[in-house]
């Protein structure tokens, strides 16, 4: 194996493939990165049990010239030094000479490394992803379920099934849900041309998709989607994205939602969002508790209380309100955390009581909703 | 604080002389308790002063007692029975002062500053009266302080009286070794011996500021306690404000199988329910403690979800510390304690979205109570308990 390649391109591809590479992996080989060149091209491949991430970098990419290859091949290399090395090499392009003893010879201008490596036929293959459902979103879409759903995934390994994202779809609409079991995000996005595809529990694990979220180029024009069994693949042109599924029954949450509603109120997110942030600066214990209450159809006032510090009062205009009187308290930092991602200059908010969830949604839009429990004192 | 008069009441051999007074047929007789009695192997944890005068000495190897005299008798604790006589004790007590201090499940001050130059003949009528209501004896100590009150209490026993005035701390406490110094453990001793500081009479010669050097806050008080003086208030509150309630027990016998441990975490963990619930809080995080037969004490705590006062939660969360630290060496004491405590309308839970409607339910039920004792007077109507399970 032997080719040159333009430095740049080369580090960002294998930035994109390190996401998959733990550095306590089960097998010691999947600490490395695998390079296969071939005539049109190099592959970069980096694994872990969770996630597999395969990176094409074409040889001509149209007027560009990516990588030179003389001789095709194949190594693998550990990410950790690897990596590190073709970042700071002092030229613009690296050359790869691989001899017959698996060493690597790297060398950019007055530089030379060489690196052993080990034997690509240890790498494990990428599990082969067997037919399954199929359809195609656009990456801006894609990137947007994924912001707006990913942040309220369990952290914790109580119930592991809740560190996934839960995804179904019925009738060309593609349903993203994740909930901590205190807050619960849902959104919905109408797939076009998905055909009869149609499925239900699957669960995509929160970090799998922070991570493609992260390497997926926003120049891409969609991804195409293959859900299996076991596994989800992502496909966009340079990139192979392969996660494995959470095994277990995701909780049926649509039940959860409340169809009636005791108050309704509509603010304007940003106020309400200074307003809450402000109080969370005064908010006791690991709860983030903030107190509101409707003082009459057009102020919501916002409290919160540290004993020992003082506390905070703050008022809140509400464009619209109805129903009955309303006091609650509630995480503070659960709800920061989607007004973070309504893109909305309004929200509405539906309360049934104090000791219900409400429901917090973008005024102008419904295919977004994000539900919280609120806090009890006792 | 001048001119206070301070009572310790100690019960002799308390958990001894409940057996005796609930079965006459022990009365007078050489008696320990100790579990596991029928399988010899067990601990004596107390004996009846008969027993220890034939040279039973508590904690100690049942068949090693045995041996020393033939004719013990063994019976099994029965803690329930021992704190609901405790409770009929301090009830007694509050008869005299609602000033009364608990310590433990046997002993407690009383401030009877009130009481003046009638001290005395009120101890010996506390003393008369626990042991014809209760049949159980006691040791009384009467003195200006808690710390001179305790020493008295601890001079005469059984059924003692002494009065301790400040004058007497020279001829009295003075030539004791210091170890005899409630407060002083082996440890302090040792580390006094090696500073030349034999006897109480020794600390009270030595300079207040090398005992503060040497020792910390724990040297001065050492200092001012061998002086005769301790301006600590009996303060009924005490064992209110606290930053933990906790429980433990020395087991009968040394545990190697969680099978045993279980039970009396169960069993201490419906006792912590029933101690927060009384004292109106709840812990927000669980402690175990683990002492090992070579004395090693290990203690893991863990928070929990939301502050609780239930024995489930205790139960649940010391049994995962238990099957996460216990090292299999054999055990013997085990404790558990409610940490972090929060007063009842203090404590907060964020609703869980699968399962909020229980905590509906719980809040109904309290909105009920409260209207109901609002309009009955408070204590009117409290919830019921199962008695088996202690679950309400």
């Amino acid at each position: 194996m032997k080719f040159t390649i333009q430095r740049d391109v080369f580090v960002q591809n294998i930035q994109h493939v390190s996401k998959a590479i733990s550095s306590r992996a089960t097998l010691p080989i999947l600490t490395g990165i695998k390079i296969v060149a071939f005539d049109d091209g190099i592959t970069l491949t980096g694994s872990d049990s969770d996630i597999s991430i395969e990176a094409f970098i074409p040889a001509e990419d149209g007027d560009n010239s990516n990588v030179d290859i003389e001789r095709p091949g194949a190594v693998v290399l550990q990410a950790k030094y690897f990596a590190d090395i073709i970042k700071k090499l002092p030229e613009s392009t690296v050359e790869l000479t691989l001899n017959d003893q698996m060493v690597t010879k790297i060398r950019s201008g007055s530089s030379e490394f060489n690196l052993n490596g080990q034997d690509p036929d240890d790498f494990p293959r990428l599990p082969e992803v067997e037919e399954g459902s199929q359809f195609t979103l656009k990456t801006d879409l894609l990137k947007a379920l994924i912001k707006q759903t990913a942040f309220a995934v369990s952290t914790a390994e109580t119930r592991p099934i809740l560190t996934g994202i839960h995804w179904g779809m019925e009738s060309e609409k593609l349903m993203c849900t994740a909930t901590d079991s205190h807050r619960l995000a849902m959104r919905e996005a109408g797939v076009e041309e998905s055909g009869d595809v149609e499925f239900t529990n699957v669960v995509i694990p929160g970090k799998s998709l922070t991570e493609l979220s992260k390497i997926l180029d926003d120049s891409e024009e969609t991804v195409d989607v293959t859900v299996t069994d076991n596994q989800v693949l992502f496909k966009a042109t340079n990139l192979l994205f392969l996660s494995r599924l959470l095994d277990g029954n995701y909780p049926a949450t649509k039940n959860m939602i409340p169809s009636q509603s005791k108050t309704n109120i509509q603010v304007p997110a940003k106020q309400l969002m200074a307003a809450i942030e402000r109080a969370l600066l005064l908010s006791d214990g690991k709860n983030n508790v903030v107190n509101l209450k409707s003082l009459n159809e057009n102020e919501l006032e916002i409290t919160s209380v540290t004993p020992e510090v003082g506390k905070v009062t703050e008022s809140v205009s509400c464009d619209a309100f109805e129903g009955e009187e309303l006091r609650i308290s509630f995480n503070g930092k659960n709800i920061i955390d989607a007004l973070r991602v309504i893109e909305s200059q309004d929200v509405a908010i539906q309360f049934t009581g104090a000791m219900s969830p409400f429901i917090m949604r973008p005024a102008d839009r419904d295919y977004m909703l994000h539900l919280f429990s609120p806090v009890r004192t006792y | 604080m001048a001119g206070r008069i301070v009572m310790h009441v100690d019960m002799n051999s308390f958990y001894a002389s409940v057996e005796s007074a609930d079965d006459p047929a022990l009365q007078g007789k050489p008696l320990a308790i100790a579990g596991n009695a029928k399988k010899r192997k067990g601990i004596v944890v107390t004996a009846s002063y008969e027993a220890r005068r034939k040279g039973v000495k508590p904690p100690q190897p049942l068949w090693e007692a045995k041996k020393t005299c033939p004719d013990l008798l063994v019976r099994e604790p029965r803690f329930d029975r021992y704190r609901e006589i405790s409770r009929q004790m301090f009830q007694l007590l509050l008869e005299y002062t609602p000033l009364v201090e608990p310590v433990s499940i046997d002993e407690g001050y009383l401030d009877m500053t009130t009481a003046g130059i009638r001290a005395p003949d009120i101890a010996a009528s506390i003393q008369k009266r626990i042991m014809e209501e209760l049949k159980l004896p006691c040791s009384i100590g009467v003195a200006p302080n808690k710390f001179l009150a305790k020493t008295a209490s601890d001079m005469k026993k059984p059924l003692g009286i002494t009065v301790l005035r400040k004058r007497d701390t020279k001829t009295l406490l003075w030539p004791l070794p210091c170890r005899e110094m409630h407060g002083i453990g082996g440890k302090t001793a040792e580390k006094l011996a090696r500073h030349h500081l034999h006897t109480i009479g020794d600390i009270a010669a030595a300079d207040p500021d090398f005992l503060e050097r040497v020792f910390g806050v724990s040297g001065r008080r050492m200092y001012e306690r061998a002086h005769g003086n301790d301006d600590r208030p009996v303060d009924p509150e005490a064992a209110e404000q606290f930053k933990s309630v906790g429980h433990s027990r020395t087991l009968p016998k040394d545990a190697s199988a969680t099978e045993d441990i279980l039970p009396v975490l169960k069993e201490m963990a419906y006792s912590l329910e029933k101690r927060m619930k009384k004292k109106h809080v709840y812990a927000s995080g669980v402690q175990l403690t683990i002492r090992y037969a070579d004395w090693t004490t290990v203690q893991r705590s863990a928070r929990l979800q939301e502050p609780s006062s239930g024995w489930e939660p205790f139960y649940q969360m010391g049994r995962l510390l238990w099957e996460d630290y216990w090292s299999g060496a054999p055990v013997r004491l085990i404790g558990i304690t409610g940490i972090d405590l929060v007063e009842r309308g203090q404590a907060q839970k964020q609703l869980n979205l699968f399962s909020y409607k229980e905590d509906q339910e719980t809040y109904e039920k309290e909105k009920l109570l409260n209207e109901l004792n609002r309009q009955l007077g408070e204590g009117a109507v409290r919830r019921g308990y199962f008695k088996d399970s202690g679950y309400q």
